[in-house]
């Protein structure tokens, strides 16, 4: 099967970061109580991974690589992203100030999400070249986006049920989280 | 009303007032991705502490020198160095241990806990405060996560800590080793939580009631 | 927080009349494949459902009992899902699964959800997940009918199928196929949804798009006998007519439901024929509830007085 369509396919069913893997778990459960703030922020992950899987692929293979500095990998792809993430909010501001409303809230908010720095991570490790790394970047942030859309329209129809006191908050969340794992482990196998 | 802050009162506030997994809900990640082994939990608990101490003492010794505009690249800087100091030592020393905790161990760099503390308590407190509330929220998070991941090893594997448990004609309930499993452990210990919580209140409430 | 005015998500006829006569009747509907089942496999099937409908309607009335709430157990509920949960176990299966079956279902799945209306998947189809992905041993090897002539062959038509076998038609029909209790005699279940349909119970949509979908992808793929066999085979008619269409768990719009019956069409598809398990009629069933809330968003239809916002 064509490499891309199966990490499209990989990267929103099989092996999403969220519901199949444990990453990105922090903001997926904070952010996921209305679903205009889900939709905000998954298009702001979606552009810093997407950008960040870029960059830091031509950091590993034109810096670190070449001076045998791969130890250096977690710290030099950390930075990258802090500073990628300061970068952005401070380009959107000038350059696009209505998309800077939009995402602007949630971009602070990205440097701490592990799914950027395990895909940038995991795009080494797979060892992918620098077109599939962006694009399977692209795939993981919209698998992302997918997981967070999803349980903010089921939570935001539990908003409106009649949950017990004590299901109310996280734990209402973290049930409802595990129970679409389970929707997503069909797909088991796929690619 | 501030109340005085010494070594011990910060260690157990870390530890269990503003336990990081079951109050603050921070460090997600971890605490579900790793958790199906008891010997995963503890190990990943101690490394996490072990960073969270360090990282809260430099950051807590250089709160005056580092400018608060670049504040957050430093103190990422600052965990990151420690959490390739860690990751390094467990592949010369643990590298079962580092193996079957994978991309995990990188990823404590992110780990919100150590964030979270770094920026709201370190940047704010004399060194060995710092220390006190580093060990106390690193040995918090390790005890949930331990208790978390003994709970699915029981059920998911009938074991806990290597050690068969349950009888012989128990059968493995694998889910609990996946990611639902995970998710919905988590969840029924947040709903204890919540319970015990509601029934302080109710009875403060009382108390308050009757005074 | 006192809630003067409880809002709660569809269905909102909540007049425990109606809610009771749509489950009696759904019971009805699904009367015939349960007894194909005993009379295909034996004493054993009837032994599971008797159990499985007894712990459903059990664990519903221990949980709202602990929890104070207003005892719904008369509603019948608990008795269809105890049903199509005891239908989708092999026949051999130990006891003990659907007692944690009942569980999952009324408590995990739907309890702590607020109860009926509140859960946003299929209580049996769930608890079946979680066992199968659990105990795959248990929940995926099928027993033989008392009336196949080679008995000691179990392997399900979808995986005769997808060696390249063939299945006949007619054994197909009757259902004398290895298979979990309740779906393998499809002449019964397709009767039971029928009724449920010119009832007005059901909305047809949904299980015509569903199994329409699966037939025009396989006819693609491998031609016409073979569209057919598979259509006949695994849950997908139980899973059309019984499990998709669940009023809580299905959008509620024309438009929604046609896309929920493709939608599930397409994943069975997709599971059965590319991914590990044999038969991705749950899971498929299962992910489109997850997606039901996002398409009842955006197919939901105007409502009535609102102002349409500038862009």
């Amino acid at each position: 099967m064509n490499v891309y369509l199966s990490m499209l396919i990989g990267f929103l069913l099989v092996n999403n970061y969220v519901m199949c893997q444990f990453f990105g778990i922090c903001p997926f459960l904070g952010v996921s109580k209305k679903f205009d703030t889900a939709l905000g922020m998954g298009m702001a992950v979606t552009f810093v991974i997407t950008l960040a899987s870029f960059i830091t692929w031509l950091i590993q293979y034109y810096l670190l690589t070449p001076f045998n500095l791969g130890y250096l990998q977690t710290i030099a792809f950390i930075l990258v992203i802090a500073v990628l993430v300061q970068v952005v909010e401070n380009a959107l501001k000038k350059l696009s100030f209505s998309l800077y409303q939009a995402l602007g809230v949630y971009l602070p908010l990205i440097t701490t999400n592990c799914v950027v720095l395990a895909v940038a991570i995991n795009n080494i490790t797979d060892g992918w070249n620098l077109l599939e790394a962006t694009f399977s970047g692209c795939c993981s942030a919209l698998g992302f986006t997918l997981a967070l859309l999803l349980l903010a329209c089921i939570r935001e129809r539990l908003e409106l049920s009649n949950m017990p006191k004590w299901m109310q908050g996280s734990p209402g969340a973290l049930i409802t989280a595990g129970l679409m794992a389970i929707s997503f482990m069909g797909f088991g196998g796929l690619i | 009303m501030h109340k005085k802050q010494n070594f011990l009162s910060v260690f157990l506030n870390g530890l269990i007032v503003e336990n990081p997994t079951f109050v603050l809900m921070l460090g997600m990640c971890p605490t579900l991705g790793i958790t199906t082994q008891a010997m995963n939990g503890v190990g990943m608990g101690l490394a996490t502490t072990f960073v969270l101490v360090f990282s809260n003492l430099f950051i807590s010794l250089l709160r005056n020198i580092i400018p608060d505009k670049v504040r957050i690249p430093s103190y990422i800087v600052i965990i990151a160095s420690f959490v390739t100091l860690i990751d390094l030592m467990m592949q010369a020393f643990l590298p079962d241990l580092r193996a079957s905790l994978g991309t995990y161990i990188p990823l404590i760099t992110v780990n919100c806990i150590i964030f979270a503390r770094a920026e709201s308590f370190a940047a704010k407190n004399p060194p060995i405060l710092s220390i006190a509330d580093g060990l106390g929220m690193g040995l918090g998070f390790t005890v949930s996560i331990t208790l978390l991941s003994c709970i699915r090893e029981l059920f998911g594997s009938g074991t806990i800590f290597g050690l068969q448990m349950m009888p012989e004609a128990y059968q493995p309930m694998a889910v609990m080793n996946q990611v639902p499993g995970g998710f919905i452990t988590l969840g029924l210990m947040m709903i204890l939580v919540n319970f015990i919580r509601l029934a302080i209140q109710n009875k403060n409430s009382r108390k308050e009631a009757a005074a | 927080m006192q809630k003067k005015l409880i809002i709660t998500s569809s269905p909102h006829i909540r007049d425990g009349v109606t809610t009771r006569r749509i489950m009696q009747e759904v019971c009805l509907a699904l009367a015939p494949a349960g007894i194909a089942g005993i009379v295909l496999f034996g004493v054993s099937a009837a032994k599971l459902i008797a159990i499985s409908v007894l712990s459903c309607v059990l664990f519903e009335y221990l949980y709202q009992k602990l929890t104070n709430q207003k005892i719904a157990v008369g509603d019948w509920s608990a008795v269809v899902t105890g049903l199509l949960l005891a239908y989708n176990l092999p026949a051999n299966a130990p006891v003990w699964i659907p007692i944690i079956g009942g569980a999952i279902a009324m408590i995990l799945v739907k309890g702590i959800f607020g109860g009926l209306g509140s859960n946003f998947m299929n209580p049996a189809l769930t608890a079946r997940a979680v066992m199968f992905v659990s105990w795959g041993t248990i929940m995926g090897s099928y027993p033989a009918t008392n009336y196949m002539v080679d008995a000691t062959s179990s392997a399900t038509p979808l995986s005769v199928l997808a060696n390249g076998g063939t299945v006949s038609i007619s054994q197909l029909l009757i259902g004398n196929i290895p298979g979990v209790l309740g779906e393998t005699c499809k002449i019964a279940i397709i009767l039971g949804g029928l009724y449920l349909i010119l009832r007005g119970i059901i909305d047809w949509k949904i299980p015509v798009c569903f199994i329409g979908t699966v037939f025009l992808l396989y006819l693609c793929k491998d031609g016409f006998q073979m569209a057919v066999c598979e259509i006949l085979s695994g849950a997908l008619m139980l899973g059309a007519f019984f499990m998709a269409t669940d009023y809580v768990t299905s959008p509620v719009s024309n438009l929604g439901r046609i896309i929920m019956g493709v939608g599930c069409g397409i994943l069975l598809f997709v599971i059965r024929a590319f991914a590990n398990y044999p038969e991705g009629c749950s899971f498929a069933i299962l992910f489109m509830n997850v997606m039901t809330p996002l398409i009842d968003r955006f197919t939901v239809p105007k409502i009535f007085g609102e102002v349409k916002k500038h862009a």
